[in-house]
């Protein structure tokens, strides 16, 4: 048994234990997602006057965890709406609006607007990216006769895809969102 | 062409579909066959010619084999010369420590037995019907330290199958990842992340379930993910062994699937200085790798032996036979150094090595939601469409793992040692995201981990040969970003014992080992499916523990039938416990568009592992191995899609979450060879797997599907003037894999497509060794898919996107230098 205590052979072992018997005290930094989407709201302004309408869908903490809460709007039937969409960061403090970075790179990205089958509303691109393609932050939806459904808005990133034959099936999706609407 | 195809397949479904009953019956069969080929030989060899003393030269087809062992530990001599002395016939020994010689005369016959530090033997034997002869020999004193060599070189027998590349044939791999490099073993495939990220499957598991073992230090890195491919420079290896079933006694728990283990060349044990470089290029995506090695073994310091060790790798977007794949290229710098000082009694030798890979991850497989997914699905080609580059941009991966090693050795005595390995792995991974700030990772992982070996291999005691050890390993992983597997520390101890009984025909081994794990995880509610929405509850830290301890065993034997047929059995027992990823992963999984959960309650998997193995080996025409298995895995971890996708921002994502349940794993390899002509060989393969889940009552899905390849080889050794071109060979092969029909009903529900449709791939070889005076110049030619067909892998997780690569020709030099 004595020529395993041969000192090199101890000191090596030793050595080893020591090294290996470490533990480390560290703790992770919470960190916030970068660009976390958490709120899509889209404003319908009536042509002509009125109270603007609102809808918004919310996910304050994310991916997963509590369950989003939507608003729907109620619009009126036969009337044209100058609408915007804004996009929010509502996580952070105070949020950040993402829809300025969409539309600094507006050559790569679009909103699509889908409305469900009975739902009578057209929508109509009113803004241009330095490509003159759509972007869709802002548009005009104008109402027809009464009738509920929903208005799906889908935010696709392409990057160096966005062209005259790009359709919401290109690309990635950045936002995707469906709202219920009334029309009365 | 097609329908003889269709014709071989069903051919092995019928064996096949009815399940372990007819495996006993289609064992048996084989054994019939085999029986019967032997017996023909044997017929040959027809009446016996009169009996003459001097033998003639002729062929009578006589065979005289045996074993060559060592005296004292009754190991097998390796490589030991056997020469019957005024003929032409010699045999080396092979790794099981047999010889033999083949159509030989009635005569009498002197052999004579040498082998380095031993003594040489010699026997004069009257030889008139087949016979075998085995030697023990005495080890020489005064050549002890040549011994010693030997003795660190040699790997015990194991019970369990095992597979094994070397020499030329490895040679050939190079270019190719470790994974692919492993296909060429019956048994094994690759799980596919892309064209360049492959992860070996041996049975149908991978990831978690096997270990790699790099050097003899169990690799560790986030081998949890399927994209993460085993940070490891396939040029440092010149022998990859796969042991294919529970091996966790010898190398710890986890190793439910298969063990691989890469083991570099020893070092120089003689004097010189010699090095060698290895230029590939490879057509499919303009890859280029240089790789070079110079070692030495000073004459004035002749216990010290060095080696450096470096490859280069740079690859573009590969190419299938319609398109490029945008972002594909990667690119590979490694090196590593060795030194060794030996001695009589002890040695101690250290190791160093740096993987270090930037990899570009395929722009298509970058979608969001499952409507992406679906888009996808439905698109011809990829996008966007792509043009050859070698530029990587995002997003991509960067990947550094860092091997140091620390070994040595001490003999208690002539046939026992302790050794000794201590090792430290820091493994790095970033990963840069399509989106936000490309300056930095959206994510970097940094795995370190410290790991220890005490072993005792003891002497030789009642014929039992064996070793006892203990390990202890800690574990400690952070990341930076995005959350995905939180920090976690983890501290792993086992104890084994494994003894090896060896008489007559008997080869018996049995194993015990037992493991304790503590992990400690360390995350933040908001990253947990129990976040609250509330910033103060959310910020909490949490620190959840586990322990889990458990046993794991194994019990086989080998029974030599003779010189050439063995039949091994083994049954194993081996666990692992959950993984942290799978216990607290959240998050979604970005190209697999799904939104993963962990499950915090995992407990233990336990395999029950069966397997059998006949070998018929080392005959002058028919080879071959046959090997069933059947893996009992209770409580076995998976990933179940959920009905409901998880509704998010960006859309729906499948859900998936942690399960257990209970499950077989059963299945076949077979290869074998036939030599037609002293220059055609013919050979086969195949190897099906079949996996079951038994509680739900349905096949598990994602598991490799019945593959089957046939080859023929044309060699000559010399050719040319004074033999110019030596070892030449030409080589086609057809491989043959069928769609995946073992699936579950409802299987959209589990997976975005089918499986793909099955394909048939042609590939050839080619390879010579060019002789100008003293220097060598090893050539090599490969083509793969050869017909440039279009296919796509079920196991490649991106083959919702895009096409397999096309056709692809690697030409590869191997220059070694001696100064």
């Amino acid at each position: 048994m004595k020529a395993f205590l041969k000192p090199s052979l101890a000191i090596l072992f030793t050595a080893s234990v020591f090294m290996t018997s470490c533990s480390n005290d560290e703790d992770p930094v919470p960190t916030n997602e970068e660009e976390l989407i958490t709120t899509v709201k889209l404003a319908f302004k009536p042509q002509g006057g009125g109270t603007t309408v609102t809808a918004t869908y919310q996910d304050l903490d994310g991916d997963g965890g509590q369950a989003p809460t939507v608003t729907g709007a109620t619009l009126a039937a036969n009337k044209t709406y100058d609408v915007t969409v804004q996009v929010l960061d509502e996580s952070k403090n105070p949020a950040e609006d993402i829809t300025e970075e969409v539309e600094e790179e507006g050559d790569e990205h679009q909103f699509f607007y889908v409305a469900s089958n009975g739902l009578n509303l057209t929508v109509a691109y009113t803004d241009t990216d330095s490509n003159n393609r759509p972007i869709g932050i802002h548009t005009r939806i104008t109402t027809a006769a009464a009738s509920t459904g929903n208005l799906q808005v889908v935010l696709k990133h392409q990057p160096d895809l966005k062209s005259a034959t790009s359709t919401i099936n290109t690309g990635e999706t950045d936002a995707e969102v469906t709202f219920p609407i009334t029309i009365q | 062409m097609k329908d003889v195809w269709r014709g071989i397949l069903l051919f092995f479904h019928f064996f096949f579909l009815t399940e372990l009953r007819k495996y006993i019956s289609y064992f048996v069969l084989l054994l019939l066959c085999i029986g019967l080929a032997s017996a023909g030989t044997m017929a040959q060899t027809g009446p016996v010619p009169p009996l003459q003393d001097a033998p003639s030269a002729e062929d009578c087809g006589i065979t005289l084999s045996g074993t060559v062992t060592d005296h004292e530990d009754r190991s097998p001599l390796i490589g030991a010369t056997v020469v019957l002395e005024g003929t032409q016939h010699t045999s080396i020994t092979d790794a099981n420590g047999h010889y033999h010689f083949h159509d030989l005369c009635p005569g009498t016959y002197r052999l004579v037995v040498s082998y380095i530090g031993y003594n040489p033997e010699r026997l004069e034997k009257s030889v008139r019907a087949p016979e075998v002869i085995n030697f023990r020999m005495h080890p020489d004193a005064l050549q002890l330290h040549s011994v010693e060599v030997r003795v660190a070189r040699q790997r015990e027998e194991v019970t369990q199958a095992t597979s094994q590349l070397k020499g030329q044939e490895l040679r050939q791999t190079q270019g190719q990842s470790l994974a692919q490099s492993l296909e060429r073993m019956t048994g094994l495939t690759s799980i596919q992340t892309g064209p360049s990220i492959a992860k070996p499957v041996i049975h149908g598991m991978h990831s978690n379930r096997v270990l790699v073992m790099n050097n003899g230090v169990r690799h560790e890195a986030q081998q949890w993910g399927s994209e993460h491919a085993p940070e490891i420079d396939p040029f440092v290896a010149s022998e990859l062994t796969v042991v294919k079933g529970a091996a966790g006694v010898r190398y710890g728990a986890d190793a439910i699937g298969g063990v691989i283990l890469v083991e570099p060349k020893p070092l120089r044990d003689s004097a010189g200085t010699s090095a060698e470089l290895n230029l590939v290029g490879v057509s499919h995506n303009r890859q280029g790798v240089l790789s070079g090695m110079v070692e030495s073994n000073p004459a004035g310091i002749p216990s010290l032996s060095w080696r450096l060790q470096g490859t280069l790798k740079k690859a573009g977007n590969s190419k299938t036979p319609d398109y490029y794949l945008a972002n594909t290229g990667y690119q590979e710098q490694n090196f590593s150094a060795a030194a060794g000082w030996t001695r009589e009694k002890l040695g101690v030798d250290a190791f160093f090595s740096r993987f270090d890979t930037k990899l570009g991850v395929f722009s298509a497989s970058h979608v969001g939601n499952l409507t992406d997914i679906r888009n996808a699905l439905q698109r011809e080609r990829p996008e966007p469409e792509a043009a050859f580059t070698y530029d990587i941009g995002v997003p991509y991966q960067n990947v550094t793992h860092d091997l140091f090693r620390l070994h040595g050795f001490y003999r208690t005595g002539p046939a026992s040692r302790l050794l000794f390995t201590y090792a430290r792995q820091y493994n790095q991974r970033e990963e840069y995201d399509a989106h936000g700030d490309s300056s930095r990772p959206g994510l970097r992982f940094e795995i370190t981990t410290h790991s220890s070996e005490a072993v005792w291999e003891h002497p030789l005691i009642w014929n039992l040969k064996g070793s006892i050890g203990a390990t202890y390993q800690y574990q400690f992983n952070r990341y930076e970003g995005r959350f995905f597997v939180p920090f976690y520390q983890m501290h792993t101890g086992g104890l084994f014992w494994i003894e090896h009984w060896e008489k007559g025909k008997w080869h018996v081994e049995a194993g015990l080992r037992y493991d304790y794990r503590y992990l400690q995880a360390k995350l933040y509610r908001k990253d947990t499916p129990e976040r609250t929405g509330q910033s103060a509850l959310d910020n909490e830290l949490l620190t959840p523990t586990h322990r889990f301890q458990n046993l794991s065993g194994t019990l086989g034997a080998i029974y030599h039938f003779g010189p050439h047929l063995d039949l091994n059995l083994n049954a194993s027992t081996a666990w692992r416990s959950p993984t942290t990823s799978e216990l607290y992963s959240n998050g979604i999984h970005h190209g697999t568009g799904t939104y993963e959960y962990g499950n915090a309650n995992l407990g233990v998997e336990r395999a029950y592992n069966f397997m059998a193995t006949l070998a018929y080996v080392q005959n002058k025409r028919l080879n071959g191995e046959i090997s069933v298995y059947h893996n009992f895995i209770d409580n076995y971890i998976y990933q179940e899609p959920d009905t409901v996708p998880t509704l998010t921002i960006r859309g729906a994502f499948l859900t998936a979450r942690q399960k257990q349940t209970n499950a077989t794993f059963t299945g076949l390899d077979v290869s074998a060879s036939y030599q037609l002509t002293d220059h055609l060989l013919f050979a086969t393969k195949a190897s099906l797997v079949r996996a079951y889940n038994r509680t739900a009552d349905e096949y598990l899905i994602w598991i490799p599907t019945d593959r089957y390849e046939n080859s023929l080889r044309y060699s000559v050794e010399q050719l040319g003037a004074r033999g110019v071109f030596a070892q030449n060979f030409l080589q086609v092969s057809g491989l043959a894999v069928a769609r995946q029909r073992h699936i579950p009903d409802n299987y959209l529900a589990r997976d975005y497509a089918m499986p793909p449709a099955g394909y048939f791939l042609l590939n050839a070889e080619a390879g010579t060794t060019l002789h100008f005076g003293k220097q060598q110049i090893e050539v090599g030619l490969i083509g793969r898919n050869l017909l440039n067909t279009a296919y796509r892998d079920y196991l490649n997780r991106f083959r919702y996107y895009a096409d397999e690569v096309g056709r692809s020709i690697t030409l590869r030099v191997s220059i070694p230098l001696n100064f």
